[in-house]
């Protein structure tokens, strides 16, 4: 008799691996975590340093800001992609298929439009909301992808969505809540993920 | 209980028909490569029970070129999704 509860086992199994991404390691978030916060305290330093010297924000410090955000983004996904492909290959997987071309689609679409949108920010000079919105168009991006990968990314995205909203609400604090969304909950989710998941 | 077993389909007894047919019940067409690798087989024993779901009529074939390769996809037909829902139903209703 136990043969049925093994059968119907076998099929949920099936089912949800064949539709989600369920090569993503937990590690990709530590080392994301870890990524935002090295890139934060570059950005914490770099600003300290202005006000004490005095000195006005001028278009090379907003260059280098950028840039440095560019490349924590760039690192974390490159992390991501190898920690994903490592768990991959241990479970005798190809990283990319359905799933996850899915899965990377429904995130690409809210974060490119947050990209598009903090850029125009940014040329027009506001800069005030530019924490708020990286944190909530990452959270959303999070939550549209979350169908197609474990449902933790799901709570992930709500968090830093409710954390950009507070950066809008405390504008002078944007740095602290960056580095807690993408730095602190990264770190957690990831570490949660990984002992959950990737054991 | 007899009525209850005589429901659970013998086309499905297989570990790995069933694995094909959840596969296909919930995509709505899967590639031969990508197939085998999720269900982790090689392709010998694939394709023989390809062919013996293709038989029940539980599955269609596709073949279609991309470029210059060949390109083999599967799809469940109707027939497929109401026996293996019913043969789902029946393995839940053995387990109450």
């Amino acid at each position: 008799m136990g043969n049925q509860h093994e059968d119907l086992k076998a099929i949920r199994d099936m089912m949800e691996k064949s539709t989600k991404f369920l090569s993503l390691s937990g590690l990709s978030g530590v080392s994301a975590g870890i990524t935002a916060f090295v890139g934060a305290g570059f950005g914490y330093y770099y600003m300290s340093k202005k006000t004490l010297e005095n000195t006005p924000y001028e278009t090379s410090d907003l260059i280098i800001l950028s840039l440095v955000t560019l490349g924590v983004l760039f690192i974390s996904f490159a992390l991501a992609v190898f920690f994903s492909r490592r768990k991959a290959h241990k479970k005798n997987q190809r990283l990319l298929n359905k799933a996850t071309t899915y899965a990377l689609y429904n995130m690409a679409v809210p974060f490119l439009v947050g990209g598009i949108l903090c850029t125009l920010m940014l040329i027009r000079g506001n800069y005030e909301f530019i924490a708020s919105i990286t944190l909530i168009f990452y959270g959303l991006a999070l939550v549209n992808a979350s169908k197609y990968t474990y449902e933790e990314v799901h709570y992930l995205g709500l968090t830093e969505i409710f954390i950009g909203i507070l950066a809008a609400v405390f504008i002078s604090k944007g740095l602290l809540f960056w580095t807690i969304g993408f730095g602190v909950c990264h770190i957690l989710y990831g570490l949660f993920l990984y002992k959950k998941y990737d054991k | 209980m007899s009525t209850i077993i005589s429901k659970l389909n013998k086309a499905f007894e297989s570990r790995i028909r069933l694995g094909i047919m959840s596969v296909l019940m919930v995509n709505e067409s899967i590639d031969f490569i990508s197939l085998k690798e999720l269900l982790d087989l090689t392709d010998g024993n694939l394709a023989s029970h390809i062919k013996a779901l293709e038989n029940f009529d539980f599955i269609e074939i596709k073949k279609q070129f991309i470029g210059k390769k060949p390109n083999t996809t599967y799809t469940i037909t109707e027939t497929g999704r109401k026996s293996f829902q019913e043969h789902l139903d029946a393995l839940a209703n053995l387990i109450g």
